[in-house]
């Protein structure tokens, strides 16, 4: 259990990271770095979203599957890493 | 009340990282009903780091989207004027716009009318309009409410939930509270005129929440009379005074720095008010002596007393800005930094203050006559807007230029001076300005004005810490 912490600060200490969620197949979030509120938000809608991208990527090509998706904003970008069982999902602000 | 209503917004300074590691890894609750399998839990985790971190760190150091925008709402290039509404009986009078409101639903905008010229105005009655907007069959010459009131009003506020309700200060000193709702008589509320009543012109009126008795409403009202004054509605109509402030000029903290002004039990003009939009209980003030003033609601200290008051008076002010070259008309919180205020006057500069020192950061002429208004942008954090006695409404943006005017739009000819300017909360391209030429225009902005930018509250914060005391 102390590992699974110790990578996830490894990762929110990275340079610009604001935010950092792990969540399960359900679309359920299991680890946070964010309030409640915010985390329930973008567990919620990046699993919909993922899923979608998922399909997305298997239609045009049945042999291809999803790696990594990253939504880049005016404020932000968010990365996305799927697996099978867990979403990591981690918001960085890429500013200079 | 007009700074808080903009939407929530995290901030951080990604160039300067401390010690993030302290951070803690949350459990959610939701995570005891679903038991969480550690061994799949880190495999999954030391597969995707690597990964991960890589991205991360060229993200850091990649220049691929600077300067890259996207437009997703059609640009639109200019400043234009949507509306110019007027008010035939005012226009008769020749009555100026004396203040603007813009009501909880952003659709409809009220201006009163009166006089901040001359001096002959005790008994001239004068009105308060509204204009529904999004209405079908606006008439740009007949409002929608046009309500008689006994003296010039001098400001107005629309309640910030309640779309109806509106509070006026006049010039006699009462406060009146109208329900716009309400053809037949839309006055619910009054001070009258009573012990406690200002004995000057009301020039800003707010509404505060009242937390413990959620059926009754408070209002604050600021007037030259040196008080600021703090009323609950009753059922029978009556305004009454529930708790208040007074400013005196032996009360003023003057830091060793600045020069001594008048002392004395002299009252120190109020002329403008604006609440902290990061803490309620601090406020700003603007006054005729040319400096404002850093107040506090949670103060004990009571006001030098002074007769003919209900209730005891405080004395509010903890910290003294340095002065204008003449009186101070107009102050604003930042609705995005929690330490800056704007503050402008008679000297036709707007100071750019940071709470933590009498020096203003940045120091502008904006005018060769009055500055009677300043407004921060509620969506773009660096913009704020200025109404000049030489009849312009300006728009300033300090991520463009700190030295003159993103826009300077032409409100009416250079002897008519604009008097007031608000911008529409839930309609942000919407700016509303009043002159005294008794029109109230409706300027919508063009889509520079809409948008945060992507590095503005950056270039916001490295403004706020040029503090150098």
């Amino acid at each position: 259990m102390a590992e699974v912490e110790e990578t996830l600060k490894r990762i929110q200490a990275h340079k610009g990271v604001i935010g950092t969620i792990v969540v399960n197949a359900e679309g359920i979030p299991i680890r946070t770095t964010l309030d409640n509120s915010t985390t329930v938000q973008y567990a919620g809608l990046l699993h919909q979203l993922t899923m979608k991208a998922r399909s997305t990527v298997r239609d045009i090509d049945p042999q291809n599957d999803l790696t990594f998706l990253r939504i880049r904003s005016k404020k932000h970008e968010i990365m996305v890493a799927p697996d099978k069982e867990y979403l990591l999902i981690v918001i960085q602000n890429p500013c200079e | 009340w007009r700074c808080c209503e903009v939407q929530s917004h995290s901030s951080r300074d990604a160039g300067m990282q401390t010690d993030q590691s302290e951070e803690t890894i949350q459990n959610l609750n939701l995570q005891k009903e679903a038991p969480v399998d550690y061994a799949g839990l880190l495999s999954f985790l030391q597969g995707v780091e690597d990964v991960v971190i890589k991205e991360l760190n060229k993200n850091w150091r990649s220049h691929a989207f600077d300067g890259y925008e996207v437009n997703w709402v059609d640009q639109n290039e200019t400043v234009f004027c949507l509306h110019s509404l007027s008010c035939p009986e005012a226009q008769d009078q020749k009555l100026q716009v004396t203040s603007i409101s813009w009501n909880a639903t952003g659709s409809v905008v009220a201006c009163s009318y009166g006089r901040l010229d001359d001096g002959d105005w005790s008994t001239e009655k004068s009105y308060v309009c509204t204009w529904n907007l999004d209405r079908r069959g606006l008439n740009p010459k007949r409002p929608d409410l046009v309500v008689d009131v006994p003296s010039s009003v001098m400001c107005l506020a629309f309640h910030p939930s309640q779309p109806s309700l509106i509070v006026g200060g006049l010039y006699s000193g009462e406060v009146l509270i109208w329900d716009t709702s309400r053809i037949e008589d839309p006055l619910i509320w009054r001070t009258g005129m009573t012990d406690d009543t200002h004995t000057d012109p009301v020039y800003q009126v707010d509404w505060l929440q009242d937390s413990k008795h959620s059926h009754h409403f408070q209002i604050l009202s600021v007037s030259t009379d040196g008080k600021i004054l703090v009323w609950r509605t009753q059922r029978d109509g009556q305004l009454t005074l529930v708790e208040g402030f007074a400013l005196v000029a032996q009360q003023i903290p003057w830091s060793m720095k600045l020069k001594k002004r008048t002392r004395g039990e002299t009252a120190v003009g109020v002329t403008s008010l604006s609440f902290s939009c990061f803490d309620p209980s601090v406020f700003i003030i603007g006054v005729e002596g040319g400096y404002s003033l850093k107040c506090s609601t949670a103060v004990e200290t009571a006001a030098v007393p002074r007769t003919g008051s209900s209730v005891p008076l405080k004395a509010p002010a903890e910290f003294a800005f340095s002065p204008h070259g003449g009186p101070v008309y107009c102050v604003s919180c930042s609705p995005f930094h929690r330490n800056l205020f704007l503050s402008g006057g008679t000297d036709g500069h707007v100071h750019l203050h940071s709470m933590l020192q009498a020096q203003p950061l940045i120091s502008l002429q904006l005018s060769k006559k009055y500055l009677f208004s300043v407004r921060w942008s509620p969506v773009r954090p660096l913009v704020f807007a200025a109404a000049t006695g030489e009849g312009e409404v300006q728009l300033f943006d300090f991520g463009k230029s700190s030295q003159k005017p993103a826009v300077s739009v032409k409100q009416a000819s250079a002897q008519t001076a604009v008097y007031c300017i608000e911008f529409n909360f839930k309609q942000p391209q919407l700016l509303a300005a009043g002159d005294a030429s008794g029109m109230l225009k409706i300027w919508q902005l063009s889509s520079d004005f809409i948008q945060q930018g992507p590095r503005e509250m950056n270039h916001l914060e490295q403004l706020a810490n040029e503090v150098t005391d």
